[in-house]
Parts: structure tokens; C-alpha cells; sequence
């Protein structure tokens, strides 16, 4: 049995057995461990004390449920598809009938009713359907691709701490070389050419318009931000007496790495996840805004923002409603993912405090993501 | 003006906001009657004292130059400038140059450097007399003509790009303190009247200032504030702002229809759209009042290729109806045994353009068809779906005329215009008998066109019925005025405004 020496870098305040089965716990501050207690059952106990988080994790839940629920909505309610066009149709709204599009063009606003419940857009299109399925989408591209930044990041950020040399120097330069191009540049350059061609990877064919082609783009250009840090993290962990015994007892490199180093970053990845998640989805929307992320006439919340601006003086609700739905999404995801660093990491927050009153800390772990 | 001219020396000047300017201060030998609609697509003379003595054969144009006629400098009119004129143009180079190149005698050779002079053209300055020959016959050789680009500049006159102090020209106005990309003025020519050119109007506001402004959001506020006095018809009225421009300004603001063609191509080489009947099904189903709230009322909806306003639009009914018929197409789709077949629908980014692609690619679904879409920017769409290789099914497409003549809107249904890059063709028509109707009525003078209205007609009717394309109608434009000018003056199918028409109230 070894103890683990890197508790403080990964600053879950675990100290663990080098075979990982089981772990036990020390209070934040260098207090007695609190036998019989995981860090991450200690963390769920802090995060449920952070009442603010929790509101906003539960805020953004909410908005995946319904956005996930959108084809009960668009079936049910309001009888329409989100790609459904009725621009000659009319509407009725308290007793009176309306066009959905006038003949100069401008849509219906808000009915408050099952149909056309937000409005319509300039196709005759119903706004709460298109944002629905546009957040379904929005959501749908975030989560693939987080799942790919943090899969492929991870293994990244393994085989270049671990092995070093000549493996760290290639894919340290490729990580450079992501990282160094503007993050919104580089999705643009990728989302249009791909959008023309599609992808194709061996046997994979992913069509232009598929979802997931922004979903890799995003996934692709975001692995630098979670491969570095866990590279550097995994640096410092391979000199460490529990990797030197697992070594030292025969245990393969993968198993090295999949067994004793991967649970101690696992704590980073977690913290990672929902801020991955937030920037996923506003990078989605800044590439679809500008044509480069999901493509017509699929909704994204992205794309109704960009589809509305020139309306914005006599239809606001077409940019209004699906922005605010972004902004509400994001700060969820941020705010939750906020507490459960907190949660995690209760003494990032004392660091920072220090970091305030000049005072020089030891290795604070960086969870921030730089555009 | 929103957009800055392309340029203003006349003979580089290809866009709308260029030629508006020039049309009233550089007159060829031939121009255009100062009307609205039709009428205003009338070949006039301008220099010449009368429309062109053409062969028989259709390659020799005969003018005779008018006495008297003097530049905005003072300088004398000779017939000898317009030879000069001419190369200059070919050697500055104007962009539609192979409009001469490819027809007159000896303009390859001096486009190519292979000659020193156009030999297809001479003047005698003594008589006064303009000959032009052409290697073969081409009927709208005196649309031509009218283009401002051929207008008369002083031999001599550099070449090279004088935009910044344009040439003298023979007008009703003298374009002058050009600030570039910020204003340019137009001061009344006061020679003008006295060469008592019949049906071009000799102007009646004295200066007209034009102002370059950085978008037409502000640029559509300063006219509805009476801040400014037009709104730049080739600029795109902001569809926000219309509301309140409809309510507070509705006598000084119109849509005025100008002689374009929009419509979605049907690429008859290629599954589905290689049978009529998948074809007939798009025309029957679509809604064009869809279409045309789509653009803020922006579009005049039609069905056939040669649009409202030029000579040969039929007068007859669209073959398969004014009113959608969204089931009947369904079943023809579903008796053609093409319920599903995949479809990829080509479009633009700008708007309204893309959201007409999400109304028709709706429509394909709706109709039976598995359709998606492909929105690519602008700059590149063209170039795109005119490559062989992209040889898309299906798309957005558009002519606006170079010159109101309806073989100038045939060419994009002629077979002899499919290539391999930059096809203009894009549905692939190669007809026998639109070739065989093509081969005689593009030989006809553009001055006898009137002559040959019903057999256009007949044609256009014809292509209407074999749904080569689905057409749903003719942009238009606005007329938008601020209320210190009367609104009864020329808005000509070619120039917009007629400036020279303005008027004080």
C-alpha cells in the first residue's frame, strides 16, 4: 500500500491506495480524514450544501428536459415540425384571425397559445418548435462534443505526460498548433469546408449537414484547453512512489495509466465536464450564427439568433427568445459547474483568496477556459 | 447610396449605382426611352440622328452622327471618338467588353494586342458617318450600343482609370467633385438643351448630391427623416424599418418591379428532375405569395422565364396555375413512383435568398421528396453550382437583365451555354426546339423586336409547360423618396430613378 503523494495537485484532499479499490478521506484544511468517507460521496455532501449551484444545475436540467422533450411539444401542442414553413396560413388569436406572415414580410409575434406560442419566424415556422428543437440540437452538439474533447484529451494528455520524449514533443506541438489558431477561426475554416463536403473518415461518411460534424469540429478545437493541464497534472503523477510500486510490481504502461493515474485526474475532468459543456454550446452558436455550425434548416439556437437580426426593430422575439434561452443554458451549466468545483476542490476558492492578497500559492489547478 | 459605385469613369462602370449616374451624363449613339415598364426598354437615338441602317444580313449598322454636339468641356463632338471610345473601353478593360469582342470585326484581335485599331468600326468625321460590322448577326447588338460603357469620351482621353475626375461626356449632367467612396455630384449641363436631343430630358434639379452612408439602415432613417432625398433603389431597404416606412411614408415610397427572373433550376440531366413529371409537380405545388412575403413583398410573382416588362413576356395563364396545388403534385410524384427520392437543394447565404431555399426545400418534403439543403456563401455560389463537377440537382437562381431583350434571358436556356465552369445553364435545357427558335429570333434586330413579341411569347409559354425551371417572379425594387421631392418622376426598368427626371415640390 502507498500513499499517495499527489493529494494536494489534485486537490481533492483523497488519499488513496495505489490499487485504487477504495479511498479514504481528509477534511479541507488539512483536517483528520474522515474515516470511512469518499472524496467524491465528501463532494456530493458540499455540493448539496451549495444551494446557488444546485439551483442553477436544476435550471439547466429543466432546459434539457424540455428541449429533449421538444417532438411531445411540436406533436402535441403545436402540430407543426420545426422545418415546417406556413407562410400563407392564418392564425387565430383571440377570436381574430391572423395572418402568420404579413404580405410585407413580418411574422406573427407571440400567442400566447398552443400554436405559434412564441411566434412564428419569417418562414411562418413556429419559434417555441424551432426552439425546442434548436436547444435539442444546441445541447445535442454540446454534449458529443464535450464527450470528444474529454475522451480524446484525456488520452492525449496520458501518453504525453506519461511516456514523455519524442510522444510528448509531437503531441505537445499538435496541441500547440491547435491551441495558437483562434478557437472561433478554426471553426469557422473547418465548419465550411466541411459543411460543403461532409466528412470522411475511412469507412465513416458523416454528411455535411449531419450534427456532428460541428460536434467534431468543436470537440477537435477544444482538446488543447483539457490535454494540457492534464498532461502537466500527469507529469508530476508518473514520479510518484504508488506509479514507481505499480512499475515495480510488473503493471504494464496502460495498465499504469488506466489504474493509478487516471482516477487521480479524474477529479480535473469532472470539475472540466460542465465547463466544456457551457463552452460547447456557445461555441455551437457563435459557428452557427455565422453559418459555419449547424446547417439550414435545422434550428440551433445559433442559427434563430443570426436568422433574426435584421428583424430585430419589429420582431425582437426572433433574436429575444432563442438568446435568452443560450444565456440561461450557459449560466446553468457555468454556475453548476462553479459548485462542483467547489465541491471537489473546496481549496481552489482559498487559493484564489490568497492569489487576492498577494500571496504566492503553491500549484493551484487552472480550470479556466481561454478563447 | 448605401453601396459605393463599382466605378465612375463610364467605361470601367458595371453596377447599378455606377450606370444610374451615367446613363444621364454619358449618352451613346443609341440610349433608352425616359419611360416606366416597358416602354422604357425602347431603343431611342441618342448621338445618332436615328436608329441604325442595318444590312440585310444583320452585320453592317449604319449611323449618322447629330450636328452641333459638344462635351461637357466645350470640346467638339467627332465621329472619329468613337472608334476611340470603343478601344478604350476594349483596352481599359470594361467587364461586359466580350458584348463587342465577340461580335465586331476585328475587336478580338485588338482585345488579344494582336491589332492597333478595332477594324470593324470607322467614322467619318466630315459626314459624320459610323459604320460597325459584325462577323455574324446578332439582334441585340443595339442594346448593346446603349450601354453607357460605349458612350462618346473625347479621343485622347487617358486610359485608364479616371474615376476619381471623370471624362467630359454629352448629358443632361456633368459628374464632377468625386470624393471617392464618400460623394460624388451632378451639376446640370447647361449646353445640353441647346443639341435638342428628342425624348431625353435635358434635367431639372441643378446639382444632385449623392452621398456614399455606411449601411442602408441609416441611409433608409435620413430619407424617412427627410435628412435625404432618395433611397438608392439598388440598395436593399432594411425589411425592419418597413413598417414604419409603409405607415409614415406611404406616398413617397413604392416596390417597383424590375425586369429580373428569379427561380429555382431543375437540372434535366440528372434523377429526379430528368422527368417532366417531378418537374411539373415543384411548379404545381409551389406558392408564390409565400415567396413574395418571404422577400417583404419584394418579389412580383410570376411563372414564365421572360419577366414582366420586356418584350415577349407571355400574357397567357401560367400552365399549371396561379393557386398551389400541393395534393395534385403529391399524387403525380407518387404515379412517377418518385415518392423519396433525394433531393439537394443549393442556396445562398443572404437573405432573403436562403430563406427562399428553407420555403422550397419544405416544399420538396412536403411534396414527397427527401430533401436537404446546401447554403454556401455567396461569393462562391455562382462559380459552385456552375462547375460540371458539383452538377447539383436543384437550387436558387436569378438573372437580372444586361440589357432588356429577351434573348439576353435565353441564353441561361440555350445549350450552346452549358460548360464545363461558370455554366449559366444550370438546369441543362438543350431543347431542339428552343434551339431551333433560339437560332432565328436571336437574329432579329433589337429595334424590330416588336415584331417578334408573340412568337417570344409562344416560346416562353412553351418552356413554361416542360417546367425546365420553376419561376416564381421578378424582384423588385424600392422607390423611396423623401417628401421635399415629387414622386411622379421616371423610374426606368434599367436605371432605377431617372435622376434627370427629379423634381422639386
Amino acid at each position: 500500500m502507498a500513499i499517495d503523494p499527489a493529494t494536494p495537485d489534485t486537490g481533492t484532499g483523497a488519499i488513496r491506495t495505489a490499487s485504487g479499490d477504495s479511498v479514504v478521506a481528509a477534511e479541507p484544511g488539512g483536517g483528520a480524514p474522515a474515516a470511512g468517507i469518499g472524496p467524491y460521496r465528501l463532494a456530493r455532501r458540499r455540493l448539496r450544501r451549495n444551494k446557488v449551484a444546485l439551483a442553477f444545475g436544476a435550471l439547466f436540467a429543466i432546459i434539457v428536459i424540455l428541449c429533449f422533450c421538444a417532438p411531445l411539444y411540436a406533436d402535441h401542442i403545436a402540430h407543426t415540425g420545426p422545418n415546417d414553413n406556413h407562410v400563407t396560413e392564418k392564425v387565430t388569436v383571440g377570436g381574430k384571425e391572423k395572418d402568420v406572415v404579413s404580405v410585407s414580410g413580418l411574422p406573427i409575434g407571440p400567442t400566447w397559445q398552443g400554436r405559434f406560442l412564441l411566434g412564428a419566424d419569417q418562414n411562418g415556422r413556429d419559434l417555441a418548435v424551432r426552439l425546442l428543437y434548436g436547444g435539442r440540437n444546441s445541447l445535442e452538439v454540446g454534449f458529443i462534443a464535450t464527450f470528444i474533447t474529454m475522451i480524446l484529451a484525456t488520452i492525449v494528455g496520458l501518453a504525453a505526460g506519461y511516456y514523455r520524449g519524442v510522444v510528448d514533443g509531437v503531441l505537445a506541438r499538435i496541441l500547440d498548433l491547435i491551441w495558437a489558431y483562434p478557437v472561433v477561426l478554426l471553426g469557422i475554416a473547418l465548419g465550411t469546408s466541411l459543411a460543403l463536403g461532409g466528412l470522411s473518415i475511412g469507412p465513416i461518411e458523416v454528411s455535411g449537414n449531419s450534427l456532428f460534424v460541428p460536434a467534431v469540429i468543436i470537440g477537435v478545437v477544444y482538446i488543447p484547453y483539457v490535454a494540457k493541464p492534464i498532461r502537466g497534472q500527469v507529469l508530476g503523477l508518473r514520479e510518484k512512489e504508488f506509479v514507481d510500486a505499480a512499475r515495480v510490481q510488473g503493471a504494464s504502461s496502460l495498465r499504469i495509466m488506466a489504474r493509478e493515474i487516471l482516477p487521480n485526474v479524474a477529479s480535473t475532468l469532472i470539475v472540466f465536464l460542465p465547463l466544456m459543456i457551457a463552452n460547447a454550446i456557445l461555441l455551437e452558436a457563435a459557428l452557427s450564427y455565422l453559418g459555419a455550425g449547424i446547417q439550414p434548416p435545422n434550428p440551433s439556437w445559433g442559427t434563430m439568433i443570426s436568422d433574426g437580426i435584421r428583424l430585430i426593430p419589429s420582431a425582437i422575439h426572433l433574436t429575444f427568445v432563442p438568446g435568452a434561452m443560450l444565456v440561461l443554458a450557459v449560466l446553468g451549466i457555468n454556475v453548476f459547474g462553479d459548485g462542483v468545483r467547489d465541491a471537489l476542490d473546496p481549496r481552489a476558492r482559498v487559493k484564489i483568496k490568497e492569489k487576492e492578497t498577494d500571496k504566492v500559492s503553491d500549484d493551484p489547478v487552472e480550470f479556466a477556459v481561454e478563447h | 447610396m448605401g453601396t459605393a459605385p463599382d466605378y465612375l469613369d463610364p467605361q470601367l462602370a458595371y453596377t447599378t449605382q455606377a450606370v444610374e449616374a451615367h446613363w444621364i451624363s454619358y449618352t451613346g449613339l443609341l440610349t433608352y426611352r425616359h419611360e416606366e415598364g416597358e416602354p422604357g426598354t425602347q431603343l431611342i437615338p441618342g448621338l445618332a440622328d436615328a436608329l441604325p441602317r442595318i444590312s440585310d444580313d444583320g452585320k453592317t449598322y449604319e449611323f449618322t452622327l447629330r450636328r452641333g454636339l459638344r462635351y461637357s468641356d466645350g470640346t467638339a463632338v467627332r465621329a472619329s471618338d468613337y472608334p476611340y471610345s470603343i478601344e478604350r473601353m476594349i483596352r481599359i478593360p470594361w467587364g461586359g467588353r466580350s458584348f463587342v469582342t465577340n461580335y465586331v470585326v476585328g475587336a478580338a484581335d485588338f482585345d488579344a494586342g494582336r491589332a492597333r485599331s478595332v477594324s470593324g468600326i470607322t467614322a467619318d468625321d466630315a459626314t459624320g458617318r459610323i459604320t460597325i460590322r459584325l462577323r455574324e448577326a446578332y439582334g441585340a447588338f443595339s442594346n448593346v450600343l446603349a450601354f453607357p460603357a460605349l458612350a462618346f469620351v473625347p479621343r485622347g482621353t487617358a486610359i485608364r482609370n479616371l474615376s476619381n475626375d471623370p471624362p467630359p461626356g454629352v448629358g443632361a449632367y456633368i459628374l464632377t467633385d468625386v470624393v471617392p467612396n464618400r460623394s460624388f455630384t451632378l451639376r446640370k449641363n447647361p449646353e445640353f438643351a441647346s443639341f435638342r436631343i428628342p425624348d431625353i430630358p435635358t434635367g431639372n434639379l441643378d446639382t444632385i448630391r449623392v452621398n456614399i452612408v455606411s449601411n442602408t439602415n441609416s441611409e433608409a432613417q435620413q430619407v424617412l427623416n427627410n435628412q435625404a432625398d432618395i433611397f438608392d433603389s439598388g440598395d436593399t431597404l432594411p425589411p425592419a424599418l418597413l413598417p414604419q416606412i409603409e405607415s409614415q411614408a406611404r406616398d413617397r415610397f413604392a416596390r417597383k418591379p424590375v425586369p429580373s427572373t428569379f427561380y429555382f433550376f431543375l437540372n434535366t440531366t440528372k434523377p429526379p428532375f430528368n422527368n417532366e413529371k417531378a418537374r411539373i409537380a415543384v411548379n404545381m405545388a409551389m406558392d408564390r405569395d409565400a415567396l413574395s412575403r418571404i422577400a417583404s413583398g419584394f418579389l412580383e410573382t410570376d411563372c414564365f422565364f421572360i419577366p414582366r416588362g420586356i418584350v415577349g413576356h407571355p400574357t397567357s395563364e401560367c400552365p399549371y396555375g396561379d393557386r398551389p396545388d400541393l395534393a395534385g403534385a403529391q399524387r403525380m410524384l407518387r404515379d412517377a413512383g418518385l415518392e423519396g427520392a433525394p433531393v439537394t437543394v443549393w442556396g445562398q447565404e443572404r437573405s432573403p435568398r436562403k430563406e427562399y431555399i428553407d420555403y422550397y426545400t419544405d416544399l420538396l418534403n412536403k411534396i414527397g421528396f427527401r430533401a436537404t439543403e446546401r447554403i454556401i456563401a455567396d461569393t462562391v455560389y455562382f462559380p459552385t453550382i456552375g462547375n460540371a463537377r458539383t452538377d447539383p440537382q436543384t437550387g436558387f437562381a436569378d438573372w437580372l437583365q444586361d440589357f432588356p431583350n429577351p434573348s439576353d434571358f435565353y441564353l441561361l436556356m440555350d445549350g450552346r451555354s452549358i460548360q464545363p465552369t461558370n455554366n449559366q445553364n444550370f438546369s441543362k435545357v438543350n431543347d431542339p426546339f428552343i434551339q431551333r427558335e433560339l437560332r432565328r429570333l436571336n437574329a432579329v434586330p433589337a429595334t424590330e423586336l416588336d415584331s417578334v413579341a408573340d412568337e417570344w411569347a409562344a416560346l416562353d409559354e412553351y418552356t413554361a409547360r416542360r417546367a425546365y425551371v420553376a419561376v416564381y417572379g421578378a424582384e423588385a425594387v424600392p422607390k423611396f423618396f423623401s417628401n421635399k421631392l415629387n414622386f411622379d418622376s421616371v423610374f426606368h426598368p434599367l436605371y432605377f430613378n431617372d435622376w434627370s427626371t427629379l423634381s422639386l415640390r
